[in-house]
């Protein structure tokens, strides 16, 4: 589901320049260009995330961008091992 | 009811403790047990969901000393969430935040390994796209005779759907190449659409059958007529027989659903005789004097 920037805001409970730093971090990856960004589930998921971390964990914004590239990739790796394992899976059924 | 759990307890401190040792507890547990940042471990999704809505209470000033006097208990103090980071993360339709530079080397080596982790990326790099499903209510007439309808996805964009005639409840149509855009050579999924047909206030259907219950006047009924019988594909002309009554049906070759096989079913319409809305005095003076209607006695089946 496509979510405007006006109603991520709102559903996000966020502020617009709370959002653009986010944006310039590269925390959040919205499709779409700058004049009409595009958001989904996801990045309201990973914004509720992120404001967790800062307010409930109290890390800094250094501390945010590094465990969320550790996050990524971690979230790859499980990603790419359950492909491995249905993949095992099918092979051993052809067999 | 499951028994509940000391707020403190949960969070490991005493009823005494401050409000930030009570901060610096939640921290610490919520550190280990965050379930975005413990994707592997079920357990500890179940345990933060405690420790977040211990927190929840004692955390909070206010909530904390009507907890302390009794007012509110724990129960209810789990508030459910929606939606974890980790449940899409690892989703199958690949997101803007996918990374696999955690193990991009293993895929440089030569061994069975790799070329298991290399497959699997070129798999994802052309995955064939989702199907989207969709409902799509229409008219009992569309379901007959067919109908060309316009819909409106969630993002805006619009989707052409042509209904074939005799389409029934339930049934789904698939257009293909018209769900979720693919990634590289996928190539888009389907769009599903489940078709619902609403009520109809005058017709029913019943196999290839189409039911309808059509009010005559009493003159009509007595004396026969040529009257409008409305069908799904328009107005047709239909012989009521003299002598007709309630509950005498008529077929319309013809003028049914269109049939699986070809051709199509029947209209079966039952007659309802349906008197003047206003008493009628030349009627009742007529019926006053009508002896042989008054020796029949159409109850002499019925069960006494």
């Amino acid at each position: 589901m496509k979510i405007s920037k006006e109603e991520f805001l709102s559903l996000a409970g966020m502020e617009h320049e709370t959002l653009d730093a986010w944006i310039e971090e590269e925390w959040l990856r919205p499709r779409g260009s700058s004049a009409e960004l595009n958001f989904t589930d996801i990045d309201i998921a990973r914004a509720r995330l992120i404001r967790e971390l800062q307010a409930d964990f109290g890390v800094n914004d250094e501390g945010v961008g590094v465990i969320l590239n550790l996050v990524d990739q971690l979230y790859g790796m499980r990603r790419t091992l359950m492909e491995l394992r249905q993949a095992i899976r099918i092979t051993s059924e052809q067999d | 009811m499951r028994a509940v759990k000391d707020p403190y307890e949960i969070l490991g401190v005493a009823t005494a403790a401050s409000a930030d040792d009570i901060q610096k507890a939640y921290r610490k547990l919520a550190k280990k047990l965050h379930p975005d940042l413990n994707p592997g471990n079920l357990e500890a999704e179940q345990k933060f969901k405690e420790v977040a809505g211990a927190y929840g209470l004692v955390g909070d000033t206010e909530k904390r000393r009507r907890f302390d006097n009794g007012e509110i208990d724990a129960a209810g103090a789990e508030r459910p969430r929606q939606n974890y980071y980790r449940d899409y993360a690892t989703s199958e339709q690949g997101h803007p935040y996918t990374d696999d530079s955690g193990f991009a080397d293993f895929m440089d080596s030569e061994d069975t390994f790799a070329e298991l982790l290399r497959r699997s990326a070129r798999a994802q790099a052309n995955r064939r796209g989702h199907d989207l499903e969709f409902r799509l209510p229409i008219e009992f007439i569309e379901s007959i005779a067919g109908a060309n309808r316009r819909l409106t996805l969630p993002d805006g964009s619009t989707l052409d759907v042509a209904i074939p005639p005799g389409i029934v409840e339930g049934q789904v149509l698939r257009l293909r190449g018209k769900g979720a855009a693919g990634s590289g050579k996928g190539g888009p999924g389907d769009a599903l659409i489940e078709v619902e047909i609403k009520p109809d206030l005058s017709f029913t259907r019943e196999g290839d059958g189409i039911y309808l219950e059509l009010p005559v006047t009493l003159t009509e009924a007595v004396l026969g007529a040529r009257i409008k019988v409305p069908t799904p594909t328009g107005a047709v002309t239909m012989t009521v027989p003299k002598g007709s009554n309630t509950g005498t049906t008529l077929r319309l070759r013809g003028k049914g659903a269109p049939k699986h096989a070809g051709g199509y079913g029947d209209q079966f319409v039952k007659l309802k005789v349906i008197l003047p809305k206003e008493p009628n005095p030349e009627l009742e003076a007529f019926v006053s004097g009508w002896e042989s209607g008054k020796s029949y006695n159409p109850r002499e089946e019925v069960a006494p």
